[in-house]
């Protein structure tokens, strides 16, 4: 029998007028189970787009190719098959809504849909706390999902291939195991590839924090996107009365949020035997201090990675205790409007660690700089923080010694000097980067960049945001780098700190700095976020980082990572035991 | 009648032979009086094996260090110790030339770890293990057989190709039937022992008056983490066998990875997508080859080895998961950090690579040379073999840095041409470290 069809299609509103598809998704991972042991699985909205058979929309394009077993999956058709041609593409067939959990397990159909689904889902929520479209860090407009792309117990995402690619492992006991049926890894390393859309600079040789960034958000964003499903959110919550109510007295000190979270990290990387899914154990058992600042098992990057997410988490639970104190009557609450606020808790964190990017510097990202972007975007979107969540960030963040950093983000409104706007044009200043570049040359001294150094003005992007009290905020953020090669004599004479036995004086060095430019809506510039690249200090500081670990070749200090491109996300993740070991 | 001192060396001798990439130690006891047999030494052989011989010597190699090894140990090698079943430990002991000139020397004892031992017995001497470790153990050799596929596919390729490279680390994991072979011979006409962490070598009986701790491996039960990522499970690999030839045929041949695209591909984004996946799928077998082998090399004998006031560390291939036993998890390990933190000599892990020296143990030793214990560090290796970039080059110049600034770092890869090993050697009492034999 053909697996049961929901259709969607709502006679009143044509199908193009349409913002989102409901589609079904698997809510964790098939190992989680509702209290009828079904897996948990949920509806979300994803962005409506024309969909070709792959799926392939606007913005993925999903490509089932088995390269272990050279065999290419048919093409999914999500759309209506009752619709005429013309309209069918923006139509939508939910075809997996009531289906039986074998199928949800085994059909590749279903696999096409549940990658499809997540990222766009992932794609849309940046969409929408940045208000703008997002472009890939390829030159291509969609990005590949491979859901089944070779047998190795792995995922990652290739930006030389313009794909993220998932694996599976073999079948054991007859049960194989497919990450792409995981939400946190579809929505993990689809955020590798929209992060390295906004921030390509990330992938630079930098300090310890970055590449650890790149890992850290994409666990903040999993996690919260898997939170942001109620229907996981309550399987997770635990028992209720007959009434559906929970006790109110595990609200108090954040323990019902606390033990919500422990209940998922308990499911992750459960189905896929280990792979992945440690992060959100491992941040909650992170001691609240700054030891990993000086611990050297912190360099390995996901491990450094665990303390975003460890903060971040601290501020989901805060907030969502926070709301749930609201809910509380006669010593209870109601469990299903428990779930509802974490989902919105976590949806509203989300956004606000979303909306950190476009003020975080483009290149020599530290952690520090994520915090100050959060809690400076925050502010520009809801002024009044009514609810005092900004407090609640900051504090999360300090726990782990994360403290807003003094002057990084200049408000230039509120600066003594002039900036000059004379000879330029205020329109081309929203998307022409020769203008922006016009701009900060003209104004260099009192943006205290050095124009000594090589300057390139990589994008200038506008956009438009509703804040939480429906005020529209219209911005352009305009992300500069500045770049120099010099050699190991050249950058000593500079003040940089470089070991004389490992690097010779001919090696080449290159280093790097940059920031962020916010123009308001009238073409003034409102805020300026830099790392200077003469901050010799913090050279000297990553250099000791890269030659430490290896990153260099013997003539070059620097360029690369000396990893392959495109390779750079593939390796497996080092095993826990070797993190600070190795050399 | 009072029973007789146990007679004690009086002086320790290593021996570090040029293989290239590969392990050879002769350990030689020296004793002031002759003992029971009329001889007044013991040798230990520390593996012997070579991925990749240096310079020309090519398939002489083996043979010769097999005669230097005859010299050395005067007719008689008391012990063999085969720390894990890699090529670059144990094919001398498969070499024909070479294995039948050790046979000469009437070998008394082979040590194994128990990763090896074929039929896994209920041996009282040997190690109490339980279903985990068979499984490990059956995975391992599931493994090797995954690679031979491999290997015997991939055929001879290009080393220098993304190709090459897997089908060279997939011959390093190859089951070394001829040395297994000659290694059990020996065992079963005299003496073997298959060892974990805490067990006992034997190598007492054999070798009078020093001591010999297995620091290494230990069994899943003591330590899970010395089970790899999948490298554990028989099912596993069984499972990826079942998929070649596909995987391996990205290796068969040039072009399209030798086989003709899936029919249904039409010429497009499909197809694009369809051919850069092709580079992935090797890629991805090289990582699952990666993964058997540190699985192999943390099945390494680690042994410690004191000798009056002389204390040698012999690691063979160990990583940090092996390690962790010793370091972080027996019970006993605050123990045996204090006899780590005195060793003489050190045997530097894996050839220099990253993983096998943890920083927890070159920790111990301090940085400093002048306060420090004098330290000698044997590092037997061959550059630009393995690894293509600085982070994963082996040896591994951070690594090199660190032994160099606080031990006396000696390393075949700094041998001239024609000079076929090195020599160092100490008296077993007082603090007088250890010198090179025939150094300026």
């Amino acid at each position: 029998m053909p697996p049961a069809m929901t259709y969607i299609i709502d006679s009143g509103v044509p199908p193009e007028a349409r913002k989102s598809r409901q589609l079904t998704i698997v809510a964790q991972d098939p190992t989680v189970r509702d209290a009828a042991g079904r897996i948990v699985r949920a509806r979300v909205a994803v962005p409506a787009d024309w969909l070709g058979p792959g799926p392939r929309g606007q913005r993925f394009h999903v490509v089932d190719y088995d390269a272990t077993t050279d065999v290419l999956h048919p093409a999914v058709d999500l759309t209506d098959p009752r619709a005429d041609e013309r309209n069918r593409p923006w139509t939508s067939a939910d075809r997996f809504a009531d289906a039986d959990d074998e199928v949800l397990e085994t059909d590749p159909a279903f696999h096409a849909q549940n990658v499809y689904a997540i990222a766009a889902r992932t794609l849309g929520a940046f969409e929408r706390a940045l208000g703008r479209r997002l472009g890939w860090a390829f030159a291509g407009h969609q990005l590949y999902l491979v859901p089944h792309a070779f047998c190795e117990a792995n995922a990652y995402y290739s930006d030389d291939d313009w794909g993220v690619f998932f694996g599976y492992l073999p079948p054991i006991d007859g049960k194989t195991v497919y990450t792409c049926l995981s939400h946190d890894i579809v929505a993990h390393e689809t955020t590798h590839a929209i992060l390295d859309g906004l921030r390509p600079r990330f992938l630079e040789p930098g300090l310890p924090d970055q590449p650890a960034f790149h890992e850290g958000f994409a666990d903040v964003v999993a996690l919260l996107s898997v939170f942001s499903v109620p229907s996981l959110v309550e399987a997770v919550l635990g028992a209720a009365d007959a009434q559906g109510r929970i006790d109110a007295r595990l609200v108090e000190e954040g323990k019902l949020a606390h033990s919500a979270l422990f209940g998922l990290a308990e499911q992750f990387g459960e189905a896929t035997s280990g792979v992945r899914g440690s992060a959100l154990r491992r941040s909650l058992q992170l001691p609240a201090n700054d030891e990993w600042r000086t611990k050297l098992e912190f360099e390995e990057p996901h491990r450094r990675g665990e303390v975003v997410v460890a903060a971040v988490m601290r501020t989901l639970v805060e907030i969502w205790t926070g709301r749930l104190r609201a809910l509380v009557y006669a010593g209870g609450l109601d469990r299903e409007r428990a779930a509802e606020e974490g989902a919105k808790s976590a949806d509203h964190v989300l956004q606000m660690a979303i909306r950190a990017i476009d003020y975080a510097p483009s290149v020599e990202l530290e952690f520090e700089d994520f915090l100050d972007a959060l809690l400076v975007a925050d502010e520009v979107v809801a002024p009044d923080d009514e609810h005092d969540y900004r407090a609640s960030v900051r504090a999360a963040f300090a726990a782990f010694g994360i403290e807003q950093p003094a002057g990084r983000i200049v408000d230039l409104a509120r600066s003594q000097e002039r900036l000059v706007y004379a000879n330029l044009n205020f329109s081309a200043l929203r998307f022409d980067r020769d203008e922006v570049f016009r701009f900060i040359w003209q104004n260099a001294k009192t943006l205290e960049i050095d124009p000594a150094y090589y300057l390139r003005v990589e994008a200038v992007r506008p956009s438009v945001r509703v804040g939480p009290d429906g005020l529209i905020v219209n911005e352009v953020v305009a992300d500069y780098v500045q770049t120099l090669n010099a050699t190991a004599a050249q950058a000593r004479e500079l003040g940089v700190t470089v070991p004389a036995d490992v690097v010779k004086d001919k090696t080449e060095i290159q280093f790097w700095g940059g920031g962020t430019i916010i123009f308001d809506q009238f073409g003034m510039a409102r805020l300026h976020e830099s790392k200077p690249l003469e901050d010799w200090d913090r050279q000297s500081r990553r250099l000791e980082f890269l030659i430490r670990h290896g990153f260099y070749d013997r003539k070059k200090l620097g360029f690369s990572l000396e990893t392959p491109a495109g390779m750079r996300f593939a390796q497996f993740h080092e095993p826990d035991a070797r993190a600070g070991e190795a050399w | 009648m009072a029973r007789r001192r146990t007679p004690r060396p009086s002086r320790v001798r290593v021996r570090m032979y040029q293989v290239g990439f590969g392990d050879c130690f002769l350990l030689s006891f020296e004793y002031a009086t002759a003992l029971d047999d009329g001889r007044s030494e013991r040798h230990v052989l520390v593996d012997f094996g070579s991925a990749r011989a240096p310079g020309r010597t090519g398939a002489r190699l083996l043979p010769q260090v097999a005669q230097l090894i005859q010299q050395h140990a005067n007719g008689q090698l008391d012990v063999i110790v085969a720390t894990h079943r890699h090529r670059d430990h144990i094919d001398g002991f498969g070499n024909e030339q070479a294995a039948a000139i050790l046979d000469t020397l009437h070998p008394r004892l082979v040590v194994r770890p128990w990763t090896d031992d074929p039929t896994l017995p209920a041996d009282a001497r040997g190690p109490r293990l339980a279903a985990d470790s068979h499984r490990f153990a059956a995975g391992l050799r599931e493994g090797q057989q995954f690679a031979a596929s491999v290997a015997e596919l991939a055929g001879a390729v290009d080393a220098r190709s993304l190709r090459g490279e897997v089908a060279a680390l997939a011959l390093d994991q190859l089951p070394n039937r001829d040395a297994i072979d000659w290694l059990e011979g020996w065992a079963k006409k005299a003496a073997g022992v298959y060892v974990s962490a805490g067990g006992d070598s034997r190598i007492q009986e054999f070798v009078p008056g020093i001591g010999a701790r297995v620091l290494g491996p230990p069994t899943v039960e003591q330590e899970p983490a010395i089970v790899g990522e999948r490298a554990n499970d028989p099912e596993y690999w069984l499972a990826l066998q079942a998929q070649l030839p596909q995987p391996a045929a990205a290796l068969a041949a040039p072009g399209r990875d030798g086989d003709a695209p899936p029919p249904d591909v039409r010429p497009g984004p499909v197809a694009w997508l369809v051919d850069r996946l092709e580079h992935q799928r090797l890629g991805s077998l090289l990582r699952i080859v990666r993964t058997l082998d540190d699985a192999l090399n943390n099945t390494s004998v680690i042994l410690l080895v004191d000798a009056g006031d002389r204390r040698l560390l012999f690691p063979g291939d160990a990583q940090i998961e092996n390690w962790t036993w010793a370091l972080k998890d027996a019970p006993d390990h605050e123990d045996l950090a204090r006899l780590l933190a005195g060793v003489d000599v050190y045997k530097v892990g894996h050839h220099g690579s990253r993983n096998a020296t943890p920083r927890s143990l070159f920790n111990l030793w301090g940085e400093d040379p002048d306060t420090g214990r004098p330290m000698t560090a044997l590092m037997s290796t061959l550059s630009g073999v393995f690894g293509k970039s600085e982070a994963t080059r082996v040896p591994r110049s951070t690594l090199v840095a660190a032994l160099d600034r606080r031990m006396d770092l000696i390393t075949t890869d700094g041998l001239l041409a024609g000079q076929r090993f090195v020599e160092i050697e100490a008296s077993t009492a007082g603090a007088q470290p250890f010198v090179r034999v025939g150094a300026p």
